[in-house]
């Protein structure tokens, strides 16, 4: 799975900790994707619909956005991906249970077959505390629903279909791989090495820890963007993003960073989509991430003219999330 | 309850032996080799014919380099080689298995990040939004890849306890490289989390199972002010998380530090009544082991 000569030059490359690298590549290098990976349409939708709190009326928000696509759920099994890396009783670092709760009702009464929540936590080994401590557990016992570990899950290679972490393949969790559709549920935040952490970001958690350890930092070490486009290229199965912005994370996200309400949802079935708008309403420019670089490239729209807005508008909703210094370059526009 | 927790360690036996992470899912080392302490600690001729069988899967998974792999499904070799050469030693029949996948854990050296780190860390370590030592050799989760707190700790325990078997200097330095790098990743105000006690100068907080599996590795030490410091600690965690994974953890070490953890075995059968451990077989084991003062099976 990873040679020395890879963890080597990784090492070489690289101080101890993730560094973001070059998104730019000569025109004269070969395609870091095969034909069968690119999946850019010529436009792409993204809803930004108000929620001001984590109230009843979670549900009805998610229904109407839902509607918006062309989403087909009746007798589905669908993947429930929140994020819920850590838990610090005074943070908001994980998607808020309401979110997963008023999801769950949502596609639940649009005749999902099965509905499973499922994450692979990537700091934490001890499940039962993160469950019962960030409040999932509750909302899993309150809507009798199906939690699993992904970090633990049975799993099947998948190879990949992108060649930027030079891996040749990913181990995927057998729950993820047999469902219809996965829905990422991440939070909006900030993120020290990545620049901001999405619904792309969030599928780090799909990635077994049991074979890339606690943290995935095998990922790390190839590069964070270029692991999250491998990740979210290798993967071909339906997804739908649901990112919790109700309560948000500026500053040193994804674990140390401060609340900041942004009082919304955004939602899409192009994941680079959904994240460039998502980093536009954190007042950071998509076009200096270089994941959303990646992406763009084939298989997702991060420019605005290639995003059709519903909902909201941008400008309405857009609040100024800090960064750390490291990632000041990104706050440097905002067409 | 422990009587029930057996049980369910029974029922959850796949047919080849061995135990998934949860019923229903493909035997995995790390899982058996709890479960099988777990039903040795009780003691009874009646469980032996689940032990005989978890043994025959556990020594039939064993690659021909020593190693085992994480699971009957994914073959590659693993971490939780240390958990199965561990359980092993407590059964004598397996212990040319155990020996043999001791001497691959010697072989096995978490990677150090280069020379650029290095110089870094001698001479402008603030710059280095990470401060960890970089000349410390333990045990990774992926091998070839950088070492980790919990691996660290895993492989310390089975190499001590096996460690008058085998070749003595190496062992000898190979114990005293995982100890320090434990040592080096401790959080200021004691305990450890996976392994960074800082990220780019803000503190990380300590987790208390990590920190119960390192205290256990370095038990010898238990009087080391470092060790102090860190038991406090888990005590200290111990009053916001009663989890059942968590709770063994660290009665079996309140039990190697002869620390009285009768308060913590009532919070665990609290746990198991909200929550069923998740059905995680890994927490139904160490919660048996805790009843049972399967400590034993820890010390080295």
């Amino acid at each position: 799975m990873f040679t020395r000569r890879q963890f080597v030059a990784g090492s070489l490359a690289t101080v101890m900790t993730p560094l973001l690298k070059g998104c730019s590549q000569p025109q004269s290098e070969p395609p870091r994707w095969e034909q069968g990976a690119y999946r850019k349409s010529e436009q792409s939708k993204v809803a930004i619909l108000k929620a001001t709190s984590y109230d009843n009326s979670l549900k009805d928000i998610i229904l109407r956005a839902i509607n918006l696509f062309p989403l087909d759920i009746k007798g589905k099994t669908i993947i429930l991906k929140p994020n819920l890396v850590e838990y610090d009783p005074a943070g908001v670092i994980n998607t808020h249970p309401a979110v997963i709760a008023a999801t769950i009702d949502a596609l639940r009464s649009l005749d999902a077959r099965e509905v499973i929540v499922a994450e692979g936590p990537g700091h934490r080994r001890d499940n039962e505390y993160l469950l019962t401590a960030s409040g999932l557990h509750a909302v899993l016992q309150e809507y009798r629903a199906q939690y699993v570990d992904l970090d633990n899950d049975d799993a099947q290679a998948i190879p990949v279909n992108s060649y930027f972490t030079g891996f040749p393949r990913f181990y995927f969790p057998e729950t993820v791989l047999k469902a219809d559709l996965l829905v990422s549920l991440p939070k909006l935040k900030t993120h020290h090495w990545a620049g901001v952490t999405l619904s792309m970001k969030n599928l780090f958690g799909l990635i077994p820890s049991a074979i890339y350890g606690w943290p995935k930092n095998i990922l790390h070490w190839a590069g964070i963007p270029n692991s999250i486009v491998d990740i979210n290229s290798a993967l071909s199965i339906p997804r739908f993003a649901i990112i919790d912005g109700i309560v948000g994370m500026e500053g040193n996200g994804p674990i140390q960073g401060q609340a900041k309400h942004c009082g919304v949802l955004i939602f899409g079935d192009d994941f680079a989509a959904v994240d460039a708008t998502a980093t536009r309403i954190m007042t950071l420019d998509p076009r200096k991430v270089d994941y959303l670089v990646f992406a763009d490239r084939f298989f997702g729209n991060i420019l605005e003219e290639n995003v059709l807005q519903l909902g909201e508008r941008i400008e309405t909703v857009r609040q100024d999330f800090t960064v750390i210094p490291s990632f000041r370059h990104l706050k440097s526009i905002v067409s | 309850m422990v009587e029930q927790w057996v049980d369910l360690l029974l029922q959850n036996q796949n047919q080849d032996g061995g135990w998934g992470i949860v019923p229903g899912k493909h035997s995995h080392t790390e899982a058996s080799a709890f479960a099988l302490l777990a039903l040795n600690s009780m003691k009874s001729p009646v469980l032996e014919q689940a032990v005989n069988k978890g043994l025959q899967w556990l020594g039939q998974q064993q690659n021909a380099d020593g190693s085992w792999p994480l699971s009957s499904q994914v073959r590659e070799t693993s971490w939780s080689t240390a958990l199965a050469v561990l359980a092993l030693t407590s059964f004598p029949p397996f212990y040319q298995h155990a020996l043999q996948g001791a001497q691959w854990l010697l072989q096995q050296k978490g990677q150090t990040p280069g020379w650029r780190e290095s110089l870094r860390y001698r001479w402008a370590p603030q710059t280095l939004p990470i401060q960890l030592n970089p000349h410390l050799e333990g045990w990774s989760w992926v091998p070839n890849s950088f070492s980790w707190v919990e691996p660290t700790s895993y492989a310390l325990i089975a190499l001590k306890k096996l460690r008058f078997s085998l070749p003595g200097s190496i062992v000898t330095e190979r114990i005293r490289q995982g100890e320090l790098l434990v040592y080096d990743r401790m959080c200021e105000e004691g305990g450890w989390n996976y392994g960074n006690p800082r990220v780019l100068g803000e503190k990380l907080p300590p987790y208390p199972d990590i920190t119960a599996i390192a205290l256990i590795a370095l038990q010898e030490h238990m009087a080391v002010d470092a060790n102090q410091l860190s038991l406090q600690a888990l005590c200290q965690m111990l009053r916001q998380v009663r989890s059942g994974l968590t709770l063994g953890w660290s009665v079996l070490c309140f039990s190697l530090y002869g620390q009285n953890a009768a308060e913590y075995k009532a919070k665990i059968t609290d746990s198991y009544v909200r929550t069923h451990f998740l059905n995680e077989t890994k927490s139904i084991a160490l919660a048996v082991l805790a009843f049972q003062d399967g400590s034993g099976a820890f010390r080295v």
